[in-house]
């Protein structure tokens, strides 16, 4: 087992991983003091607990395909013993930043937060994000262990399928956070198609070599 | 003799903001002199500038050698002013990168406003290609107002804008009856303007308004902010300004001002039709498709959480402004 793979089945340091960047945001705000972020604070955590939270479903998305096509790879195995984990973080970043959003909309009374809130959610930019958000709940909860057992590995399966709904609704709703298309979006979903679609091209080859082999034994 | 009748928004300077505010603003008793003139006074060129250099600050931190004089018929003393450092740190400037850290940084980097070279010619009696300080002299000078500034993207500031009123420009150009529309042309120069190298938006960024609003008296031409010269990222060193109409209205290092027959296309109406129109007016009850503009997040207000206040009809200049759009219907026309 390699030294990389070895550090990253530890627990801590994958924790370490996930929570280390979410504190970001403390460094120009409170060191560095720089002008443009402490401008509008709160944009500025809000769009950062958002990159996060979306860094993190796309991670834990990739690394299914990951283990399919390297089987061998320690590294890709080491990830995969941490997926519940990172998936329950990109929930938990997700949470923080529609947090973050109610807050943004705070206009000194709750009704006029709410009635402002209830305007935007209902624009499909934060409605996108609002079915994702829901989505990623329900994946957390049925996370437990509990209730793993409960449903049983298939229903499971069929549920967490919805993961990579989320992760559409997403990608939507980060290109209409912005007002030209933002590039970035194709460098953070694009290597997660192209592993999907490795994977299908993979499992789709291997039925076929598989197909002429049952003929014969027939 | 002209009997100027005081408007409702007019207020007596007692009732202006406190100086510390305006601690760099030189007393309005001083003459309004040109900065050539200026320079000459200590010979031109490196020797001019070094000169400049030490001079007292409350002098050189004039707008380009312009003393600004503050106008107290544009100072609402319920408008506070957002901090200079807000205002110049966090800009909308695509030439310069799409983050709005990016054109404090790229816009600094070598890029010359200095001279400048601006043209006003379409259908109009005087057509003209001049420097810029020639035409802020020809303007006689600068005043500064105190305006409110919303973006799109549903927050506000309040800018002190030193420069001039655009009408005055309208007057020298000597626009021919045909005349209807009036375009605003940014500077085009992709060797020294990075975001110009890349298609994100349709280059040069165009602007337009109807001869009516141009000629409105609130439609100022910007060469100032506090009573500095305005700052490259703020699109120096002539910058549009419609207070009642959102940010991206107010097209920034202007090259050329057009006179024209025909509605332009604005550069936002080309690139999102169904988004931005090219009327841009502030209007709280005509929402953006992908968010409310019911409100807006006042930057720089109540700390980190900031504050929130719901939007004005035209930005608070309704009284002013309402009559140019009377009979149209803003939810067409937005
Ligand atoms: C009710 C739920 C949500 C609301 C109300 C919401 C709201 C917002 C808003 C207002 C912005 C843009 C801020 C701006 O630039 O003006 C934004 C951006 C973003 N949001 Fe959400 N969001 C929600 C859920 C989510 C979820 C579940 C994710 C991902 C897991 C997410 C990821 C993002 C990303 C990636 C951005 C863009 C960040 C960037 O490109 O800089 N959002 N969201």
């Amino acid at each position: 087992m390699s030294f990389v793979s070895k550090v990253l089945r530890s627990k801590p340091v994958i924790w370490t991983l996930i929570v280390l960047p979410g504190l970001w945001p403390a460094w120009p705000l409170f060191v560095t003091m720089d002008d443009t972020a402490r401008t509008d604070p709160l944009k500025f955590i809000l769009l950062h607990f958002g990159l996060m939270g979306c860094l993190l479903l796309v991670s834990v998305l990739s690394l299914t395909p990951l283990r399919v096509l390297a089987p061998k790879w320690d590294v890709a195995l080491a990830l995969n013993r941490h997926r519940r984990l990172i998936g329950v973080a990109a929930f938990a970043y997700a949470l923080l930043h529609f947090s973050v959003q109610v807050l943004y909309q705070y206009d000194g009374t709750l009704a006029g937060t709410l009635d402002q809130l209830g305007r935007e959610l209902q624009k499909p930019f934060q409605l996108t994000g609002l079915v994702a958000l829901v989505i990623l709940l329900v994946l957390a909860i049925t996370s437990l262990h509990a209730l793993v057992r409960r449903l049983g590995g298939r229903t499971w399966k069929r549920i967490h399928r919805l993961a990579y709904v989320a992760a559409a609704l997403v990608a939507y709703h980060q290109v209409s956070a912005h007002k030209v298309f933002p590039i970035q979006v194709l460098w953070i979903f694009g290597p997660l198609v192209v592993l999907e679609l490795a994977r299908m091209w993979k499992s789709r080859t291997k039925v076929s070599e598989i197909g002429p082999d049952d003929t014969k034994s027939l | 003799m002209l009997i100027r009748s005081p408007k409702d928004w007019e207020l007596p300077e007692s009732a202006a903001t406190p100086e510390r505010d305006y601690l760099l603003r030189p007393r309005s008793s001083e003459p309004s002199f040109p900065r050539r003139d200026f320079l000459k006074a200590f010979g031109y060129g490196a020797a001019g500038f070094a000169a400049a250099a030490l001079l007292p600050r409350r002098l050189a931190a004039t707008t380009a050698g312009f003393p600004t004089r503050i106008n107290p018929a544009y100072r609402d003393p319920a408008l506070e002013p957002t901090a200079y450092e807000q205002i110049t740190s966090y800009n909308n400037f695509y030439e310069f990168g799409t983050d709005k850290a990016d054109p404090k940084v790229r816009a600094n980097r070598g890029w010359q406003t200095e001279p400048w070279t601006v043209e006003i010619g379409g259908l109009i009696r005087n057509p003209l290609k001049l420097d810029a300080n020639d035409l802020v002299s020809k303007m006689g000078g600068c005043e500064q107002r105190v305006y409110r500034f919303r973006c799109v993207e549903a927050w506000s500031m309040v800018i002190p804008w030193d420069g001039f009123p655009l009408a005055k420009l309208v007057k020298l150009a000597d626009p021919k009856p045909e005349a209807k529309f009036v375009t605003f042309t940014t500077v085009h120069d992709p060797r020294n303007i990075p975001g110009q190298r890349s298609g994100i938006l349709d280059w040069p960024y165009v602007e337009g308004l109807r001869l009516d609003e141009a000629n409105h008296e609130l439609a100022f031409i910007a060469t100032g902010i506090y009573g500095r010269p305005i700052p490259n990222q703020n699109g120096a060193p002539l910058r549009l300004v419609v207070p009642w109409k959102y940010g991206f209205k107010c097209g920034k290092s202007l090259v050329k001002i057009d006179f024209v027959a025909r509605q332009p296309r604005n550069t936002w109406q080309i690139m999102a039709p169904d988004e931005y129109g090219f009327y841009a007016n502030v209007n709280p009850n005509v929402d953006h498709p992908r968010w409310s503009q019911a409100s807006e997040r006042v930057i720089g207000a109540g700390g980190l959480f900031g504050g929130r206040q719901r939007t004005l009809m035209f930005n608070g200049y309704e009284k002013q402004v309402a009559g140019l759009y009377q009979g149209m219907d803003l939810k067409r026309n937005y």
